[in-house]
């Protein structure tokens, strides 16, 4: 393969980083008073970028046509499965910011460039077949990520953020590394390809080693337990919008990583790394469902509730099936609307000077004035326990009917036990807003744009949602056929 | 030199060791003889440009008073600070001194006549280069004393702020060359442009010399740059507590340092050993004296320099270094390897710079070559 | 002869100097002893025949790394006292780091014994430009095969730079900054008046 075909499949990474650089440009002689511009010029990107990688997926590319530089770099549908996503998520990031923002002065042009960055680097780390584009799609994100929860560094709780991810993402980046030195020196290639050839048979203790260190670095990522510490503090402490894109985009490509790596990779050793995904499977949803339970602020809520829904998507991964890597793509594009519209309701909560409002118990008896509101959150609510009528039931239910066509029947139970627990607290939030004696704190009006995105994430995970079931299902069934034919 | 010491009866690897130290020697010791001919010279110029006669009682015309000085320090009491810590401000000088004699290696001074003709000759410059900083920030922390550390602050941020763009100069002078090899680099100037021995007569190199030359002061310490050891601010900088041989070591590696710094604008802009014009007369002299004679130029453009501008403030040092020279070399960069590239200035020479994106063992011609 | 001398002072002097960065109490010191170990670690490069990582090493860890590494420890004020304590504090979790390190090493020795490994591709094909120098054959790789990781990763140096810049530049409106090119187009008689002032009244500007 010549460099201009390899160039034509990255062409929306091409786009992605051309308009980065130049947007940072406009930002240094603008300045901040053109971030709002530069923000929409950002979501046009986006919007474009999601224009190019969508025929790959509509088409189910796979095959040797969708291999970049010498096997690097995959654009087949799979990737552009998780890239739509990730676009979506990365620009629901943009259009909340502004608002957020300028109420404290604190909106810089930086931000909509430094989104950039990580959606590019999200993109590599989707598209990635090769332990090189790997590390390079996760450092590039780590690195905007790592800014952005500190983006408010007059605020102490950001800086604190900040610092935290910081420090612990560079200790799973070495992890990290540190498993894919082993892998490499064990099998003598860094391509996800060669890996997969060089381990036919059984897998000696070096390689198996070096398994292990990459699902601990990238559970880290993925914030499933044990790594999954930092996230509540994190979530809590940086700037809502960011932590609506943490809390999105940053997971489904750490997600689908994991399947490039685990599915790929170690594809052929999949009773290597099986159990030690089921057991984060099973601790994650135990801990996120424990954990909420006593928590008082929305965000550390939303931060639980996201490490529990990251353990329903891995019993997929359990399963390693292409049914089960298909349920976790469904899953993950609900779990992307279920996310956007919570956290987009928290940044609507404000009080009467447009301060934003955190605490649980300063929600309560939010139906009586702000009715909309209130019924939105509470279909997140209701949405995210797996309630039936509406859309989060089917991801919920795709992943556990994917697992018992694996034969992985207790682990399904356990789920679908854990589960019950889980709609305890997100019960309780409901309960809250609709029950309890008005705190009359929320009062504060929001702007339409935020009112339009939380509109579309409702709508979407509201019984309408499973209209486009058999759409979405399909979507995902080429994408899952193309990461298994490429595994 | 090798086979001459194997003639001796001597293994090849013992012949090679002894060729080696004889060379260092022969380097070593004649620059330090330069170097004390050269304070003599400094002196003389810029008493010269201040109409004064300058040394002129030791020996004929005072060319002896280097050694008069010399002598003076060596008998001096050495006095170290209780309060310095001991070792350290002891080995901060000899750093200083050896890093000054060590990039000398890598200098051709003739065809061949080079200690270490290493393929990475201009990255060992660099290094050994970037090494020299720690001489004076040791000193200015083991001295205990707050202007000899206000100094090492002060040299240790010049320093790396001069080698970025010191750096990207000497890139686009590799990327002209297409050689690391210093004596690859000189050949490289010989005929460069109207029978002109040196990338100074390019157009697109002129500049580069330019800032390679003024960055060259500020990464010596040489005034108008000398902020380290400014004497209305900082007493005497990092040598404010060295007196006797410790003081003179730091004497003779800042000279080394700024011959060093001559040497290689001769070499890498004025065609180092080569004659100024590629005229076969020319090369009846031999290749070390014009090489000698560039140095000698070059000196004097610095001490020149140092009688008559008056030194930078800290902020100006660092808005030029950060601020003009690293975006224009940046630039410059672009500039030169567009128009290699526009020009196809390897092809001929050599397709393999271009191989197989795939199978990176064969080469193929991808486009780039007509 | 001379190489394996060589390569058994360069080792020693690597082993000797990480210890000393470790033992050492003076944070400076263990700098400095940082500093001998890279260089040691490039002479080891030298052997090896990777001249331009040798290089590389002075000239980025040595000659950047290491002084900005210096310069902030020079200006530590450091209760030694309250560092050894944390040592103490610590040892239980020092150890049991160094007990895996070990068993890496183990595992590294085991797999060394079971045959060596081809490298590149499982294959063991597509040999590197073998008779070319060191920069010439990186060169050939980085700007060909691994162009597309080569540029990926110059954004995340970008990224890095404008991280650096959001979290810690502000616009500070309490100087006076210097105008180089106002300063310079001003002419004298702009700056300066004549003025011809009667005894005793003083000069209205």
């Amino acid at each position: 393969m010549d460099f201009a075909a390899s160039l034509s499949l990255v062409a929306p990474e091409i786009l992605l980083s051309t308009a980065g650089l130049v947007l940072l440009l406009v930002a240094a002689w603008a300045g901040d008073g053109a971030s709002r511009a530069i923000s929409i010029a950002s979501v046009a990107v986006l919007a474009a970028c999601a224009f190019m990688v969508a025929p790959a997926l509509c088409s189910g590319a796979m095959g040797p046509d969708t291999v970049a530089f010498s096997g690097q770099f995959r654009a087949d549908a799979f990737a552009s499965f998780a890239k739509l996503l990730i676009y979506a998520a990365g620009g629901a990031a943009l259009i909340v910011a502004p608002a957020f923002f300028e109420r404290v002065h604190a909106m810089r042009a930086e931000y909509p460039v430094l989104i950039l960055f990580a959606v590019l680097g999200m993109g590599l780390m989707v598209s990635a077949s090769d332990l090189l584009t790997l590390y390079i799609g996760l450092e590039l994100n780590s690195l905007a990520a790592y800014v952005l929860a500190a983006f408010l560094r007059d605020d102490e709780r950001s800086a604190e953020a900040g610092l935290k991810y910081f420090v612990l993402g560079a200790l799973a980046s070495g992890i990290l590394l540190f498993g894919m030195s082993l892998t490499y020196g064990f099998t003598g290639t860094t391509s996800f390809e060669g890996i997969r050839a060089a381990l036919s048979g059984t897998i000696s203790m070096g390689a198996l080693f070096g398994a292990i260190f990459m699902l601990a670095g990238l559970s880290f990522k993925i914030a499933a337990v044990p790594f999954h510490m930092w996230t509540p503090d994190v979530y809590e402490g940086a700037p809502t919008p960011v932590t609506t894109f943490f809390a999105t985009a940053p997971k489904v490509a750490a997600v689908a990583l994991s399947m490039r790596v685990t599915l790929d990779a170690f594809g052929g050793q999949v009773a290597a790394w099986q159990q030690i995904v089921i057991f984060a499977a099973l601790a994650s949803v135990i801990v996120g469902a424990l954990g909420a339970i006593g928590q008082t602020n929305i965000k550390r809520l939303l931060a639980y509730s996201s490490i529990n829904n990251v353990g329903f998507i891995l019993i997929g991964l359990a399963a390693a099936t292409p049914q089960g890597a298909s349920a976790m793509l469904v899953y993950l594009a609900i779990y992307i609307a279920m996310s956007v519209g919570g956290f987009v309701a928290v940044l609507m909560l404000k009080d009467a000077d447009g301060a934003p409002v955190e605490g649980i118990a300063e929600i309560a008896g939010l139906s009586r004035h702000r009715k909309v509101l209130a019924a939105c959150l509470a279909m997140v609510m209701f949405s995210l326990a797996g309630i039936p009528p509406l859309f989060g039931f089917w991801g919920k239910f795709v992943v556990f009917q994917a697992a018992v066509q694996a034969g992985l029947v207790p682990l399904a139970a356990i789920g679908i036990a854990a589960s019950v627990i889980g709609a305890f607290y997100y019960l309780k939030v409901v309960k809250v807003m609709y029950f309890d004696e008005p705190a009359n704190v929320a009062v504060g009006k929001s702007d339409w744009a935020h009112q339009a995105l939380l509109a579309i994430a409702a709508l979407f995970i509201s019984p309408l949602g499973y209209l486009l079931t058999r759409w979405l299902g399909a979507l995902a069934d080429k994408a899952a056929a193309a990461l298994f034919l490429a595994a | 030199m090798t086979s001459f010491f194997q003639t001796l009866g001597m293994t090849h690897e013992w012949a090679w060791f002894t060729a080696t130290i004889a060379g260092i020697l022969l380097i070593a010791l004649p620059l330090m003889l330069a170097v004390a001919m050269i304070i003599y010279v400094d002196r003389k110029i810029w008493a010269a440009m201040a109409l004064r006669r300058g040394p002129n009682v030791v020996g004929p015309f005072g060319l002896l008073q280097s050694f008069a000085d010399g002598l003076k320090v060596f008998l001096q009491e050495t006095i170290i600070p209780s309060a310095a810590n001991k070792v350290l401000f002891l080995i901060a000088p000899i750093i200083t001194f050896t890093v000054a004699l060590m990039a000398w290696a890598v200098i051709p001074f003739n065809s061949g006549a080079v200690l270490a003709d290493i393929n990475v000759g201009l990255l060992y410059v660099l290094a050994v280069s970037s090494l020299g900083v720690y001489g004076v920030v040791i000193a200015g922390w083991a001295s205990n004393s707050k202007y000899p550390f206000f100094s090492a602050m002060r040299a240790a941020a010049q320093m790396i702020s001069y080698e970025v763009s010191i750096g990207f100069i000497l890139i686009c002078v590799v990327l002209w060359a297409g050689s690391f090899n210093l004596n690859a680099i000189v050949m490289a100037q010989k005929d460069h442009v109207w029978l002109i021995n040196g990338f100074v007569a390019n157009p697109l190199l002129f500049p580069l010399w330019v800032m390679f030359l003024i960055s060259g002061m500020a990464e010596t310490a040489r005034a108008p740059f000398d902020l380290t050891e400014a004497e209305s601010e900082l007493v005497a900088g990092y040598q404010t507590e060295y007196s006797s041989m410790a003081f003179a070591l730091y004497w003779l590696g800042e000279y080394a340092n700024v011959l060093l710094m001559c040497a290689l604008n001769a070499t890498l802009f004025f065609g180092g050993w080569l004659p100024p014009l590629d005229i076969p007369v020319l090369y009846l002299v031999p290749g070390w004296l014009w090489l000698f004679a560039k140095i000698f130029f070059f000196f004097f453009i610095f001490s020149w320099v140092k009688a008559t501008v008056p030194r930078y403030r800290y902020d100006q040092l660092m808005r030029l270094g950060w601020k003009i020279f690293l975006p224009v070399s940046l630039l410059f960069v672009v500039l030169v390897s567009g128009w290699l590239m526009a020009t196809h200035h390897f092809c001929d020479a050599d397709q393999t710079l271009y191989p197989d994106p795939d199978h990176y063992g064969r080469i193929v011609n991808n486009g780039v070559c007509p | 002869m001379i190489q394996v001398l060589a390569f058994y002072l360069f080792a020693t002097l690597v082993i000797a100097s990480a210890v000393f960065v470790i033992m050492s109490r003076n944070p400076v010191h263990s700098v400095l002893w940082l500093i001998v170990a890279f260089f040691n670690a490039a002479g080891l490069m030298v052997l090896v025949g990777a001249e331009f990582i040798a290089m590389l090493l002075v000239i980025v860890y040595v000659g950047a790394v290491a002084v900005l590494f210096l310069f902030v420890v020079m200006m530590l004020d450091i209760d030694f006292a309250e560092l050894r304590a944390g040592f103490i504090r610590n040892f239980p979790l020092g150890i049991a780091i160094a007990l895996v390190l070990v068993a890496e090493l183990v595992l590294g020795i085991g797999a060394e014994r079971a045959g060596a490994l081809k490298l590149g591709t499982p294959d063991g094909t597509a040999a590197p430009l073998m008779d070319r120098s060191n920069i010439e054959a990186i060169g050939a790789l980085l700007y060909s095969r691994y162009l597309f990781l080569f540029e990926s990763a110059g954004i995340i140096l970008l990224v890095a730079m404008i991280g650096a810049i959001v979290l810690t530049h502000r616009e500070r409106s309490d100087t006076r900054r210097q105008n180089i090119s106002k300063q310079v187009k001003r002419r004298p008689d702009e700056a300066t008046i004549n003025v011809k002032p009667e005894v005793g009244k003083g000069v209205q500007l």
